[in-house]
This record gives structure tokens, sequence and C-alpha cells, in this order.
């Protein structure tokens, strides 16, 4: 009886009982809108994962174990399912079937008699370690287009330590010392990987090195994309594009493969940890773009943010911040750029995790679990002004293009003064063991001199000509007083480029 | 009127040196993006030695502004952007009066400087990326060093202003009366899965009507544990910044002493286990897992007189005899509806383990 009361809970909610509902005063020319989504009262509406149903209805998981549906027609919340033990994340499978990433598995959760609330909570897999410390978070699934999972696991925190009933073979030298308070550490089978999950549950070890890889995201190619957080061995913040048997840098995954698992990893030379890794495609400058970046999610056919079709967009922790991302193909690997999205404008920290509502809106859901972060559900529509951005920055032989989203006044885009333009380096290192987890150095920071400014015909594009181009740098830009036609300014003044690989000369 | 003397007391230290008076002010950076002080007073002109620590484990600063700037300097320093890190993410302003750089965990840094003769509340506030719209506190620069009610203190962060630090964690940590949990009522049955102590780390710890609760191990696939009282206290489990399991808010009357009771075959045979599924039955997760490649269904109810446990456990494509090792001890009194016992187990053929129940009645205090 009681269950059948509580499955007829429909969570009415009307707007505005949140306190702080009311979106920010954005100018009248601002590019998007950010609302608040009501929340339940008695929600901590911490948000791990989000998806859409086929009918328009937001599903979406919380760190205490609430996988709930949100109807935007009649802003009525109902309860899916409950009790999950940390989920940070979710896919829709059909209307009735969702799967989710909780700590100690991958779950199908499924509504069988149709009745709207799970019955069935079913094991994919629960073929990975757990060794009880904390921050071994699980991200994922996303789904790639033969069914196949790919979730991604953390590593443990040096600032914990393991419980004596571990989960899987306990391999000790994936640990930095003997109490671990090093660098973080992979005790457990694939902490620090990335894994595929065949539809049968089937696990297959996909891509190491990983460190703190809280978003993964497949681009319309069905190239994987993965984010990373920095901090021992990831200086700074980056995106990778994950390919299978690739190693990303973070040596303590290293002793889950078969060659490595004898060695300790944090003793290789770094010579040859370097050869071993596949650099990223884009490093998110420390302080300046993102601290802690989370879910890529690819823009493609959505008439709202169609400027930035085929690029990125990736949720940040500590700021109130969605940032973008744009890729090129440079000597056979993909690199790009980074910049702001949306900042401010009532956006709050903590953003998590982003979906794609049927008409194109951003839903970002928030989180904090103990850092810097927020609660919250907000959804970003386009309020129909045309962005004034960069669309993309990209490498030319002798410097960057820059295509702005609207023809430039020519006087402020040709005007050298306009762009400060900065290189500087990250290392690829052992973290001091003395050092802060949050410091990060920029080496060899210099001020770039510009050569030479042309403007396109259509003056959509102008060209930065510079003396010389160095890759394994990023190129960090700023940009001022430039202008569309009618006078307006960029949204966004600061882009950052990771060059890898130049053109071929 | 309620007026709080008592940071004073504890933060500014009062130093007679000659014919100078300096004020001591000793504040920390601590876990939860906050200052251990919220708030402080010095009198006009005074002499001011403040000291910042770095208790957390992420870096912070400290800026000292206007009365009134706070935010406007947050955002300030937000908008420094790329040349936030070498600047200390502190803009340049005349809002801003005096100011520490970025410190690390571990390290502290003491600024001295004479204090406003204006009298008036001036904020102070952490301006790292992402940090200054919770975590401030307030300089109150006045000749009587009285305060506002704390409750009513708008100069200080909101989660700040219901006592002090120790209060609110004694308060949060408090077993009984945990606030609400979720957007609904929970009603019995109902299951978290957790970490929590006595089981492995893959746990399903469900809550039944009568105030009794169990704790089902998914990774051995075995009851470990149940307890009459209150459920489970998630509220560290769920603040996932740190080690820690659900509490047990009841007293443990059953723990499963063996590993592996259920077995097939022989007594001795261990089983492998597997966890497969649950299913919620009227609520009650009826749980599905392979023994060694046999399919076991359990499902758990109480008593119902609210005494104990019964265990209702289908073996339906079994081809031998399944076993069921009594646990020694008097914790609870065996009763089965089938087989029968030999040697301090139950023995069921075949055909009377495709349904069988075990009743575990709490023994008598």
């Amino acid at each position: 009886m009681t269950k059948a009361r509580q499955l007829l809970i429909v969570l009415l909610i009307g707007f505005c009982v949140i306190s702080g509902c009311d979106p920010k005063p954005q100018g009248a020319g601002a590019t998007y809108q950010v609302d608040n989504v009501p929340i339940p009262d008695g929600l901590l509406a911490e948000t791990g994962g989000l998806d859409f149903l086929s009918d328009g209805r937001l599903i979406a998981c919380f760190t205490r174990g609430e996988v709930m549906i949100f109807d935007p027609k009649t802003s009525e919340w109902r309860l899916f399912a409950e009790g999950l033990h940390e989920p940070l994340g979710l896919v829709v499978i059909n209307d009735t079937e969702i799967v989710v990433l909780q700590r100690p598995e991958l779950t199908r959760i499924i509504d069988t008699d149709n009745d709207g609330k799970a019955d069935v909570y079913e094991k994919i897999t629960d073929d990975f370690g757990i060794s009880g410390n904390y921050h071994e978070f699980n991200y994922g699934p996303v789904r790639d287009s033969e069914g196949n999972f790919y979730i991604a696991l953390n590593t443990a925190s040096s600032g914990g330590g393991i419980r004596e009933n571990v989960r899987g073979e306990l391999r000790l030298n994936g640990r930095d010392g003997e109490d671990g308070k090093r660098q973080m550490y992979s005790v457990v089978p694939y902490r620090g990987w990335v894994l595929k999950i065949q539809p049968d549950g089937t696990v297959i070890p996909f891509a190491s090195g990983f460190r703190s890889p809280n978003g993964l995201g497949f681009d319309d190619l069905g190239n994987l994309f993965v984010t990373d957080n920095q901090s021992d061995w990831v200086e700074t913040s980056t995106l990778y594009h994950v390919k299978k048997d690739r190693f990303f840098g973070h040596p303590a995954s290293l002793v889950w493969q078969e060659e490595w698992k004898d060695v300790d990893p944090f003793a290789l030379p770094i010579s040859t940890l370097d050869s071993l890794r596949t650099k990223a495609a884009v490093l998110f400058p420390h302080g300046i773009m993102a601290n802690s970046p989370t879910q890529p999610l690819f823009i493609k056919n959505n008439e709202q943010f169609k400027d930035f079709e085929g690029q990125f967009l990736i949720g940040e922790m500590n700021r109130e911040r969605i940032f973008r991302v744009m890729l090129e193909e440079v000597g056979g690997e993909f690199q790009g750029a980074c910049i702001p999205f949306i900042d401010g404008q009532g956006l709050r920290v903590g953003n998590n995790r982003l979906a794609f509502g049927p008409d194109g809106s951003l839903w970002v859901g928030q989180i904090e679990h103990g850092w810097r972060g927020d609660q919250g559900i907000q959804k970003i529509t386009s309020t129909g002004n045309p962005p004034m951005d960069i669309a993309k920055m990209s490498l030319t032989r002798n410097g960057f293009a820059l295509t702005f989203t609207q023809p430039v006044n020519p006087e402020g885009a040709l005007a050298i003064k306009n762009y400060q333009l900065r290189h500087y380096f990250y290392a690829y290192q052992k973290k001091p063991f003395d050092e802060p987890v949050d410091k990060t150095t920029q080496r060899d920071l210099q001020s770039v001199a510009i050569k030479d400014i042309t403007i396109s015909a259509d003056q959509k594009t102008v060209a930065l000509v510079l003396e010389e181009l160095k890759p394994g740098y990023v190129y960090e830009l700023k940009l001022d007083s430039i202008f569309n036609q009618s006078g307006k300014p960029l949204d966004n003044q600061l882009i950052a480029y990771t060059l890898n690989n130049l053109l071929p000369s | 009127m309620i007026f709080g003397f008592a940071f004073l007391l504890q933060t500014a230290l009062l130093a007679q040196g000659g014919d100078k008076k300096i004020t001591t002010i000793a504040i920390k950076a601590i876990p939860g993006l906050q200052f251990d002080q919220v708030r402080f007073t010095v009198s006009p002109g005074a002499e001011v030695k403040l000291t910042l620590s770095n208790d957390d484990d992420m870096a912070h600063n400290m800026v000292i502004t206007q009365p009134g700037s706070r935010l406007d300097i947050v955002n300030a320093a937000q908008k420094l952007a790329e040349k936030g890190p070498e600047m200390n993410f502190i803009p340049k302003s005349p809002l801003v009066l005096w100011s520490i750089p970025v410190i690390y965990p571990g390290e502290s840094k003491t600024i001295q400087f004479i204090a406003p003769e204006e009298p008036g509340i001036y904020p102070y506030v952490c301006t790292y990326p992402g940090h200054g719209f919770i975590m401030y506190g307030a300089m109150y620069v006045s000749e009587d060093s009285e305060l506002p009610d704390l409750a009513k203190d708008e100069n200080i962060p909101p989660s700040r202003r219901a006592g002090d630090i120790n209060e609110d964690t004694s308060e949060n940590t408090s077993a009984h009366h945990h606030p609400k949990w979720h957007p609904y009522d929970n009603s019995a049955p109902y299951l978290y899965r957790v970490f929590i102590e006595g089981s492995s780390l893959a746990s399903i710890a469900v809550n039944l009507p009568h105030q009794l609760s169990y704790c089902w191990d998914a990774e051995l696939c075995q009851l470990q544990f149940a307890w009459e009282g209150d459920f489970l206290d998630n509220t560290d489990l769920w603040y996932g910044h740190k080690n820690a399991y659900a509490k047990v808010l009841g007293e443990i009357f059953y723990k499963e002493k063996i590993e592996f009771p259920l077995r097939i075959g022989t007594k001795e045979s261990i089983p492998d286990p597997e966890f497969l599924r649950y299913r919620l039955i009227d609520g009650y997760p009826e749980f599905h897992y392979l023994l060694s490649g046999v399919e076991v269904h359990e499902i758990i109810h109480p008593k119902e007189d609210g005494s104990g446990l019964i265990r209702t456990i289908k073996i339906s494509k079994g081809n031998d005899p399944v076993w069921f090792i009594l646990t020694p001890g008097e914790q609870v009194k065996y009763e089965f509806n089938k087989g029968k016992i030999v040697g301090g187990a139950l023995m069921l053929s075949p055909e009377e383990a495709k349904e069988f129940t075990i009743t575990m009645t709490k023994a008598n205090k």
C-alpha cells in the first residue's frame, strides 16, 4: 500500500519555490537567457546525470540516489528510481529503461510494469575495483552507435586511504610510496582507465593514464573525448581524444597493463612516460579557463547554438562558466582552442552535467559534493540575438586565423593593439611532494608580437601573422575593442589555442 | 537584543606594548570554503596584525575591502581572466584596502595595517575563482566592540549565522533528527546502496516495517547483518569529499558469521557468487544471484509481529541438494518450513529448495 501511494506521488512545483529563482538581469542584447528549473522541496539537487526521454521530459539523477523525471510542460517532478549509491551519470535507453553508473556497478534500471516507476535494477557489470577511497568516482556512461557503454574511473585520492575489504585485486605498486600521500593512485583494477562495456556486460579496458576524468562525450563521427582535472601529472586541465590502448599521462593506472604490472610507475623516467603518452588535444589554462572541467557535449543540428555546430560545450565547476572547445585535425591528431561560452548571467558554479533538450536548449545540472560547486538545474536558451563571438580559431602556416560569427568592423579588427597574445607551456611532471594540489606553473610565459593582421573580404576572418610558432605551447589571445558593424562588442574576449602540431609545410 | 562577544574574545587579543596597542587577529581558511572566524571587531585607527593560515586543501587569498564592496571586488577578480593567477586574483582597485596573496595549504601569512578611522563594516573575502560568493567575513570597526545578533548578521555567510562551526557540526551529525533527505517521504520498505561497516563495498541496506533493517552484501551475495531501531544516517557518506560510511542507527541483533552460508551440492562446497539484480516486489527487493552458476532468488520480509525476519529463498533450477549453515550462537532462533537439520546445517533436497523459508526470530534479551 505504502508503495502504491509513493508511486502516485507527483510533485507539483510552482515556479520560484527555490530562493533566487529569478534569473539575474541579462542585458538587452544578451545572447543567452539562463533560467532556473524549479526544484522540489527536499531534493538536494546535486546533479550526477541528465538526459531526455523521447517525449521531451528530463530525467536526472542526484547524489542521494534519486532518479527523477521533470516534465517541462507541467513543471511536475516524479520519482523514477531511488536508493542508488552516488550515481554520477545516466543514459536513456528507451522510455522505460535507463542505464546509470553508480559507485559499485553499471546498472540497467527498468520499469517493467509501465507504472512510471522502476522495479528492476540489473547489474550490467561490476567488473572493476573499489578500494573504498572516497575519490574513486565513476563517470559516464556514454554510448556509441553500436550500443557499447564507455565509463571513466577516477583514481583514488592521496588525501584518503583504502579500506580493508577492497573489491578486486590489490596492486600496491599503483601507489607512490607506502602511504600513498603523494599522488593520486590506482591500487584496484582499472582506476584511472576508460572502460568499454559491451551490451552483454563484457568489460574491455580501453585507455589509461587518467587522473580525475569527470566527463566523456562523443563527436558525430564516433570520436570519444574525455576531460581530466588538473593536479599531479596533469599540470593544467585537459581534453583528450581517447583512442583504444592509448595512455594519457597519469602513471598510476599503468599497473593494470600487463607489461607494467610489476613496476613502480611513479619511478619510471619522465622521458619514458612522456614517450608513452598521448598529449591532450586541448589544454584549459588553470585559473584562467577552467580549474575543474566536466562533461563535453557535442553541438549537432542545433538551431539555438548553430554558430557553434560541430564544437563541444564543457561545464566548469569553479566558475559561473560553461566553455566551448573547437577542434581541428593537424598532423593526424586533434588540437584546438577553448573559449568561454557563457560566463555569469545567472549561471551558477558547479556545472557538472549538460544535455540538450528536444528544442535545442541547453540544460545544466550542478553539483558540489564537498568541493566548490552548487546545486540545481538551469536551462540556457538563445534569446534570438545572434552571438557576436569567435566562431573558430584555427592554425595557419604562420599564425592563427580567427573567424567571427558576424562581420567585424575592420578598424578595430586590424589594430594590432587590440590583440594581446601570450604563449606558455605546462610541464609534464611528477608533482613535487610538497607542492599544493592546485598549484600550476605556466612556463616560459612570454608576450608574443603580432607581425601583421589581414582581414577577409567578407570581414569575418582575420589572420594574425607571427614571427614564429612553437609546438608544445598554449597561445592565449586576449581581444579588445573589436565590434561588429553596429558596434556590438565581442561576447567573449579570451581564447587559448593548444599548439601540439604545426601544419605540414 | 543579544550581542555576541564570543568571536571577539576568541580572535582578538590585545597586546599591550608601551603606548602602542596591537590587535592580533588569527583567521584560518578551513575546508568547505570558509574562514573559521567570520567576524571580528577592531577599534578605529587601531594597529592590527592579521594572520591568515590555510588549513584547507585548496588555495586561498584574502582581500579586505571598503564597506559594501565585497561583490564588486569578487566580480572584478573574476574579470582578471588570464591575469588572475599572476595577480593572486586580487584586482587593482581603490576598493581594496589590504590583501594577502594566494597561500597554499599549510602556509600562513601575516599583514599589519592601521584600521580605518571611519567606523563601519569592512568585508574580508577570498577572491580565488569561485570562492568569493561564499567565503567571506566582516571586520567591524567600532569603538564599542559590540556585534549584531549572529543570526541576523547579513555581513557573514548565511551558513554561519546559526552559530559557530562546532555547533554546526554537532547538529549535522545528530543522529535522531535528520532533516528531510528526499522530496518525498520514505516509508518502509526502501533501500540504499551504501558503504557500510561489516559488509563489502557493494552493499544494499534495506529498511523494513517494524523498525527492522538489514544489510545485504552484493559482492558475496548474502545477508550480512540486521538491526532494529532507526535506519541509517548517510550524512557523512553523501558529503562525498572524505572516506565515510553510512551509520547504522539501531542495535544490531544478527550478524552472519559464516562466509557463504548457502551452499549447493555438499556442505563444504564454497560457491562462486555473482550478483545479477534485484526486483522490487511491493517495495521489497528480491535479490537474484548465481552461486557457482545456479540462480538463486532471495527476498526478506519482517515477521508479522516484528520479532524477526523471514527469508524466502528460491532455487528453482537446481539439481543438487542445498545446504544452509546456521550461524553459531544465540543471536536468533531459526525455524524452517522445509528440510532437516544435519550437524548445524539445514539440508534440503533440490525439490525442497525450489522454495523454502528461513525464519530468524530475535533472541529474548
